[in-house]
């Protein structure tokens, strides 16, 4: 009796001791040092890629591919930016960028007055190369060192051009734009009237617009009261596609128009896929990403002195709904 | 041997070690998180540092440039040198994770060192615009880093989030394994003390038992103990104790045996003693009166009835006298021929003597009554139950230190067994009517009196018994008495 109670107790001992240790070991074992993870390799050049539309599939697509470009050739750099082309935000993180003394800023031009002050003064006071990417602002307003990106003039040409062959060689083209009448939106009007001035059937009424929803809504309505015989639209920015069909669709059918715009909206891709729109124009942001940190490392390790002003055009091509994916 | 007080410090040595490891790793553990804790106080300290320095700083350049006295600008110097002392700190924030934003922070730090100086130094130019346009950069750049200072906490707290968990999970398990060591050491502690108990009372029970068995008179359990301290100790003392109590007893035993055969012996004198007494009422009255039968028969003519008288009274006589003191042989010898008159007119001629004596030894000291107990013994044993009587022979022979006296019947003889008692001189049953002074009390009077013990032969057999007294011509102590 005593004996097997004897054994109990020593079983219930040894079973406790086992718990006990598996607790010790669990309290004792886990690191206790924090994780001190050293920097392994001091990142040759530290650069910023500042946006004003983060987490957008086509500005996602640019810092992904600067991302792949800058661990390839062993530069560190972060993605800034603001929501919902937040300008004051942005400005804000490009000042940031340029008093923390980077090495180097790949930035979405912007064509206002801060802009090009921050860029032109600023960065140059200390010494911060600036390249534009994905939509630029002239070398004189900004002392940018390059732009990379879609030939904003070629594009607009591009579109006016399937314009014409969709269209046909006369009718009426609504086009609608931002009042805020930024350099790369000048460009692509450029192309589309260069193109479009050979087609003296082809009437062009041109509408700015504020970028609210209500705003573009309002404008739509106004030009298509002004202009009842109209055949296609373009969205020379992409951002106001997306209101402007859907007060089209108010109105009438959206098939019968020939409605295009471009790709730097998210809302471009799926309108497409919905047949809303009949073309996007789509630009490379990969691409850009890439080039971009690819050059200014070559300028930064004086590899490609000077660089090339005018810029280094990335790919564009026309997506008609067929294309599309 | 362990000794009780040895397994009692063992114990305590043990309990002792155990508090003492348990209490060491637990302090240990204890600073290490204490450590810990402090580490990532001081990393979000010293970033918070950089916040408060960089305001200091704005606040004491805008003191200044409201009072330029040389009081705000050494207020001011000492806020930069402070900035600058954060800054030094911020550095070894850095890891992988923050390493762009470190250097950011830093640079922005530096930033807002440059902006300050180049206020300052519109300042001094009297720039004022310049001034304020460089104060208000140094502002924004002030700004800018309390943000960025929440960006790193954040990044921090991210990085460091799997660790933070970590720690809470780990001082969780700390509770547990506080909880599993309860346990496990009180179950040792009392599977310890339990053996550690038995080790101690478990001997203790046997040997209570032992005493218990001892107490009720049960002498002859082995106290038996197997253990190694003090208690085995005891048992074998205890065992000890009771071999010797049960010698003791015996020994006790033996003594009582003694005393018993002591007092029947005291009986056996004191009923001799009474003998004696009784035999020796009115002595003289019985010799006056044998004398005077002797007389009268005489007178009447018969002179062989009085001769018989006067052997008896003579006998008589010499029975009373000399019991008690030693006579020369010569005596004896005279006293046996009385008695041996005495005999032959009893028996006739059933009764041969043949006495043959060496005359030059006459001289020598014996007890009284020594050859008249053995010569009326053999012819009590050897002629009065034989119907054509028996012959007696008496012999004394010089020997070289002693004088041999031989007295030899013709009997039966004895046997062994009988032999040996008289020998032993243990008190014989005597048959028959005797003097009353027995064979085994001459042996015994023989050895007291010459301090020898081999005094007599018996030599017993089918044809005849021969006693042989071997009596020194001097006594060893010549205490003549």
């Amino acid at each position: 009796m005593r004996k097997s109670l004897l054994i109990l107790i020593g079983a219930l001992c040894a079973v406790l001791l086992y718990f006990t240790a598996q607790s010790a070991d669990r309290v004792f074992r886990s690191e206790r040092q924090l994780p001190r993870t050293p920097v392994e390799q001091q990142a040759r050049y530290r650069l910023v890629l500042i946006t004003q539309e983060l987490e957008t599939p086509f500005w996602d697509k640019v810092a992904a591919g600067a991302k792949a470009e800058a661990l390839a050739s062993g530069a560190a750099i972060e993605v800034w930016g603001s929501y919902g082309k937040d300008q004051e935000d942005f400005l804000k993180k490009l000042e940031i960028a340029i008093d923390a003394k980077v090495d180097g800023i790949i930035v979405q031009g912007l064509d206002s007055d801060a802009f090009k002050n921050l860029t032109k003064v600023k960065a140059a006071f200390y010494g911060i190369p600036v390249i534009t990417v994905g939509s630029d602002v002239p070398m004189v307003d900004s002392l940018r060192r390059t732009y990379v990106g879609s030939d904003q003039y070629a594009a607009g040409g591009l579109i006016a051009k399937q314009l014409i062959a969709d269209m046909g060689k006369s009718g009426t083209v609504i086009l609608l734009g931002d009042s805020r009448e930024e350099y790369y939106q000048q460009q692509r009007l450029k192309g589309i009237y260069d193109i479009l001035k050979a087609y003296p059937g082809v009437k062009t009424a041109y509408a700015e617009t504020a970028d609210t929803r209500e705003q573009v809504i309002a404008t739509t309505q106004d030009m298509m009261n002004r202009l009842p015989d109209v055949d296609a639209f373009v969205a020379v920015n992409a951002n106001i596609a997306a209101a402007m069909i859907h007060e089209i669709g108010r109105r009438s059918q959206v098939e019968p128009y020939d409605i295009y715009s471009f790709d730097d909206s998210p809302d471009s891709l799926p309108l497409l896929e919905q047949g809303k729109l009949d073309g996007v124009l789509e630009q490379s942001p990969d691409k850009m990403g890439r080039a971009g940190v690819n050059l200014m490392v070559k300028w930064l390790s004086g590899e490609v002195m000077p660089l090339n002003t005018d810029g280094y055009p990335t790919e564009i091509k026309m997506l008609k709904l067929k294309e599309a994916p | 041997m362990t000794s009780i007080q040895r397994k009692i410090w063992t114990l305590a040595a043990i309990v002792l070690f155990i508090m003492v490891a348990i209490w060491t790793t637990l302090t240990y553990y204890n600073q290490k998180t204490q450590d810990q804790y402090n580490d990532i106080l001081q990393r979000y300290l010293r970033m918070n540092e950089v916040t408060n320095a960089s305001q200091q700083t704005i606040t004491a350049l805008n003191n200044y440039r409201l009072k330029p006295t040389a009081a705000n600008l050494g207020l001011l110097d000492r806020s930069k040198e402070q900035l600058r002392k954060a800054r030094m700190d911020v550095m070894t924030l850095r890891n992988a994770d923050n390493d762009f934003a470190i250097a950011n922070y830093m640079n922005l730090i530096d930033s807002l060192l440059e902006t300050t100086d180049r206020s300052l130094l519109f300042q001094t130019e009297k720039e004022s615009e310049d001034s304020e346009k460089a104060f208000s950069e140094a502002t924004r750049v002030s700004k800018y880093i309390s943000e960025m200072t929440l960006t790193l906490i954040d990044t921090e707290l991210k990085t460091y989030d799997r660790f933070y968990r970590g720690i809470i999970e780990q001082s969780a398990e700390l509770k547990k394994l506080g909880v599993w060591l309860l346990l496990t050491i009180t179950l040792l502690m009392l599977l310890f003390t339990y053996g550690f108990s038995l080790s101690i009372t478990r001997p203790i029970q046997k040997l209570t038992q032992a005493a218990k068995e001892l107490s009720r008179g049960r002498f002859d359990l082995k106290v038996e103990v197997k253990s190694n301290d003090e208690i085995s100790f005891l048992a074998k003392m205890f065992e000890r104790m009771r071999i010797n109590i049960n010698n003791l007893i015996s020994e006790i035993q033996q003594k009582a045996q003694l005393e018993r055969e002591l007092q029947q012996n005291k009986l056996l004198l004191q009923e001799s003693q009474l003998r004696s007494l009784q035999s020796q009422i009115n002595p003289h009255f019985l010799f006056n009166t044998l004398d005077t039968l002797s007389k009268k028969a005489y007178l009447e003519g018969s002179e062989e009835t009085s001769d018989l008288l006067a052997s008896v009274a003579g006998l008589l006589r010499y029975n009373l006298k000399r019991l008690d003191r030693s006579v020369t042989l010569y005596e004896e010898v005279k006293v046996l021929r009385q008695y041996m008159e005495i005999q032959k007119a009893r028996f006739t001629d059933r009764l041969r003597f043949e006495a043959d004596i060496d005359e030059t030894c006459l001289h020598v000291q014996i007890p009284g009554l020594t050859l008249q107990p053995i010569v009326e013994n053999a012819v009590i044993h050897a002629v009065e139950p034989s119907e054509e009587g028996g012959t007696i022979r008496f012999r004394i022979i010089d020997g070289e230190q002693r004088v041999r006296i031989e007295i030899s019947d013709d009997g039966p003889g004895m046997t062994e067994l009988k032999v040996r008692q008289i020998l032993e001189a243990h008190p014989v049953e005597t048959e028959g009517h005797s003097t009353g002074i027995g064979f085994s009390n001459v042996v015994t009077r023989l050895r007291l009196f010459y301090g020898v013990d081999d005094v007599m032969e018996i030599a017993s057999g089918p044809e005849g018994t021969t006693v042989v007294l071997l009596i020194p011509k001097t006594r060893r102590f010549d205490s003549d008495d």
